[in-house]
């Protein structure tokens, strides 16, 4: 006679290899978030904007066939009555896309993540930290609030969302049906299911009760091509993002510069091309001035991020050094981001000098210097910047 | 839960019964009741009760339970691994005429693991050990402060991506100290008319490449080549599955009809009964049903041949084997094979089961069948500056490329010194 027993639940034995997987596609979506920032605006979104962020699944490569991209695939069986030679089974859609983005390839697993800029954030910016402050303690005072933040699988029947719970089982109902698990015509009712259950998630938030001020600098010297203007952008996003995510309220200003610095616009920062000369002191400087007029360091935090390729005009580089630390002494963060230029087959500048071998030496709590090679740096630049000292 | 255990243990007598009087030699099983959480958490380890852990087992169930939750798949309605005594899981949600058809399919099963020759090698009497004891190794490395699991996972990656990579004929592996003895001793050798270098490494093509860095890995840390021996093992126990899933499920199929109609259910359980078979062994539009092609290979083979025969098929076959010899023209037919494939624009059928295209069909059911789809790779040579040169055995269907640079990279991983892999695409000699 065989032998029977109830299952006595060990735990649950794949949590440990599921929270190693969750944390390769974090992993994942951090070194994908280029692909999200680029064609959002930076400033003017309200954060409740859902973008989706497409991550390559974590996926196992063994020897298997396949058409290398040709589009014509070897042969399958399959069993249906009543079929012709020749027939045509499936359209293939045209892709969409000229020059298609890899994406679709043969198993490709794409898993496509939805969020809101709030909750893309909290995910991205949690673990990193702000730097030290040498604020005045009134000023370092922390308010807590709450905040609706997506919704949960778990939690109280007070925070049951219908309308999402609804949803679910629609969803469910509608892939069973389209599967033959479920017919409708039958009176066979199909019930709500635990995991249908969507909760209102609320959560409590500290932020700094003080007001930040961003100063955007970019060099938009000639030198500075587009590719190089892209991974500028996508830094500076998501800076406002993170500052965002940690102040209340945050004016952001934006200055390019060549060898005269201008307040301007996003747009303008951005697309505006201009040729000439580099003096990256003149950037800083227009930073100070607009410190002492407008900004008091006595009420404001100061971040000023400075994309540059790395290409200043010599006679300036003294000039630069002293203005940086003239702005070091009364803000929070000066940031170097020295964009590299190993994009687009470009000859590498590392091996010249460039002009954070001028400014290395003042590097600190309130100096940080990052180099960013390509866009797939972005990220791991990004955690330098913040993620304590190197 | 509407069903009582007891009553699970009186159908369980009567399916004994019948089983043995139709003479089915199977292990003792030990069936586990579970909820379908606990049944998508074993299905992600294959079945068995413990395994190494790794990631992709975690990325396995993420993905079945989300199927599971759209409606888009319905879980297995049997899950039993080849060990003695077999292990069974019947879920909790299941009624119980499907628990009846599940304990009867699963007696087929165990009878085919018992019996069947390729699985002579599995040895299922301590499997639930060794599994259990390489899972405390992988653990103990991963725990060791000089080891650690980036490390640890690095090579269970790469092992993972050559996995399947081993000998399929299920023959005892030589080194080359072995097969080197072996030549010496035919007259070829002796006559001094050998056309190859005998010191070559390897001297044949080797198949088994985990075991070849194995037996070669001299510069290899002991937790390396542990890990290479973990995944080798479970690789060589799995195989005979990969070898034998339309036969096994076809024989488990054949039995469960057999016992449920001689079981003289009641109506109530007999016409779902009826239902739920049809919907295992219905004809898939897209892809073979191993139990629909398996479950009509011994049922013709009954009616044409005789029961004696069903036997001798469970013991000396594979699904290979079994369609070369018992799939005939009639049978593309009446199993409406076609073959189809993707052209530039769209899918199409390539070839219907008619008098002139019917054996074209079988040989891509041949070609698509389990073990033909994993591309053949050896290991042809070790180079003096420790490069391992593999080579594909090209039957007309290209590799991957990108996958299979990335397989390059994994077996890099694993090995330190450099891999070359040479292919043909397109007709023309390629290395990766």
């Amino acid at each position: 006679m065989s032998k029977f027993k109830v299952h006595e639940s060990s735990g649950d034995r794949s949590a440990q290899d599921r929270a190693r997987h969750k944390k390769k596609i974090e992993k994942a979506i951090k070194e994908g978030v280029y692909n999200i920032v680029s064609e959002e605006s930076i400033i003017g979104q309200d954060g409740k904007k859902k973008i989706k962020i497409p991550v390559r699944g974590i996926k196992e490569y063994q020897f298997v066939y396949g058409d290398n991209g040709s589009g014509e695939g070897n042969k399958q069986v399959g069993s249906a009555k009543d079929v012709k030679k020749g027939q045509v089974i499936k359209k293939k859609q045209k892709s969409k896309k000229a020059g298609g983005k890899p994406g679709n390839e043969k198993g490709e697993e794409l898993y496509e993540i939805e969020m809101d800029i709030e909750e893309m954030s909290e995910y991205l910016f949690d673990d990193l930290n702000l730097p030290d402050f040498e604020k005045k303690k009134l000023k370092q005072m922390v308010t807590e609030k709450t905040k609706r933040s997506g919704y949960r699988k778990q939690g109280i029947n007070s925070r049951l969302s219908k309308k999402k719970t609804m949803l679910q089982r629609l969803k469910r109902k509608k892939a069973a049906i389209k599967n033959n698990t479920y017919d409708p015509e039958t009176e066979e009712r199909f019930p709500f299911h635990q995991s249908d259950m969507r909760y209102k998630h609320i959560k409590t938030v500290q932020k700094e009760s003080d007001s930040a001020v961003v100063f955007f600098v970019m060099d938009v010297s000639g030198s500075m091509s587009k590719s190089k203007k892209y991974i500028a952008r996508s830094f500076f996003f998501l800076l406002y993002h993170f500052l965002r995510h940690k102040y209340n309220k945050i004016e952001i200003e934006f200055i390019a510069h060549t060898t005269e610095a201008n307040v301007t616009d996003e747009d303008r920062f951005f697309n505006r091309v201009s040729s000439g000369g580099t003096y990256m002191s003149s950037g800083v400087e227009k930073v100070i001035e607009l410190c002492k007029e407008t900004y008091h360091p006595n009420s404001w935090n100061i971040f000023t991020f400075h994309c540059s390729d790395g290409d200043n005009w010599s006679e300036d580089n003294k000039k630069y050094a002293d203005s940086i630390k003239e702005l070091a002494a009364m803000s929070q963060l000066y940031g170097l981001i020295e964009i590299g230029i190993k994009i687009n087959n470009d000859i590498s500048l590392y091996n010249f000098e460039t002009v954070s071998d001028h400014v290395e030496h003042l590097s600190s709590k309130k100096v940080k210097i990052v180099k960013i090679a390509s866009k797939t740096d972005i990220w791991e630049g990004f955690e330098k910047m913040f993620g304590g000292l190197r | 839960m509407n069903w009582k255990l007891s009553e699970l243990q009186e159908w369980d007598k009567k399916i004994i019964e019948i089983a043995k009087s139709h003479g089915l030699d199977w292990f003792p099983i030990d069936y586990e009741v579970c909820d379908y959480y606990e049944m998508i958490g074993h299905m992600s380890y294959h079945g068995m009760p413990t395994y190494y852990g790794h990631w992709s087992f975690g990325k396995s169930f993420e993905r079945t339970q989300q199927f599971y939750n759209l409606g888009m798949t319905g879980l297995p309605y049997e899950l039993i691994i080849n060990s003695n005594p077999s292990i069974a899981y019947l879920m909790r949600e299941n009624p119980l005429y499907l628990q009846v058809l599940i304990m009867a399919h699963c007696v087929g099963h165990s009878d085919f693991f018992k019996n069947n020759i390729e699985f002579k090698n599995t040895h299922p009497e301590d499997v639930i050990f060794r599994f259990n004891a390489a899972k405390k190794r992988i653990q103990s490395y991963i725990e060791d402060p000089t080891i650690g699991i980036e490390k640890v996972e690095k090579i269970i990656d790469a092992c993972h991506a050559i996995q399947y990579q081993i000998d399929r004929n299920n023959r005892p592996r030589l080194t080359d100290e072995e097969k080197r003895e072996q030549l010496r001793g035919t007259e070829i050798t002796k006559s001094g008319l050998i056309l190859f270098d005998i010191n070559k490494v390897p001297v044949s093509p080797d198949h088994d490449i985990l075991g070849f860095m194995i037996e070669h890995g001299k510069h290899l840390e002991p937790w390396k080549i542990d890990i290479l021996e973990i995944v080798r093992d479970s690789s060589y126990y799995f195989m005979p599955q990969i070898k034998t899933k339309v036969l096994n499920e076809g024989w488990a199929s054949f039995w469960h009809y057999k016992i449920l109609n001689e079981l003289n259910l009641p109506d109530s359980m007999h016409v779902p009964f009826l239902k739920s078979h049809n919907q295992v062994v219905c004809p898939l539009p897209s892809k073979v049903n191993p139990y629909h092609l398996g479950f009509y290979i011994f049922n013709k083979i009954e009616k044409e041949y005789g029961i004696e025969e069903c036997f001798f098929v469970r013991e000396n076959m594979n699904d290979i084997s079994a369609i070369r010899q018992f799939i005939s023209r009639e049978d593309c037919e009446n199993l409406n094979f076609f073959t189809y494939s993707e052209k530039k624009d769209n899918v199409s059928i390539d070839e219907v089961s008619d008098e002139y295209d019917w054996k074209e069909v079988k040989n891509s059911l041949i070609m698509t069948t389990g073990i033909n789809n994993i591309p053949v790779i050896y290991v042809d040579e070790l180079l003096d500056n420790n490069t391992i040169v593999l080579r594909h055995e090209h039957d007309g269907r290209d590799l991957e490329l990108t996958y299979a640079d990335e397989v390059k990279h994994h077996i890099k991983d694993i090995w330190g010194g450099n891999v070359k892999i040479f292919t043909e695409i397109e007709n023309e000699k390629w290395e990766i």
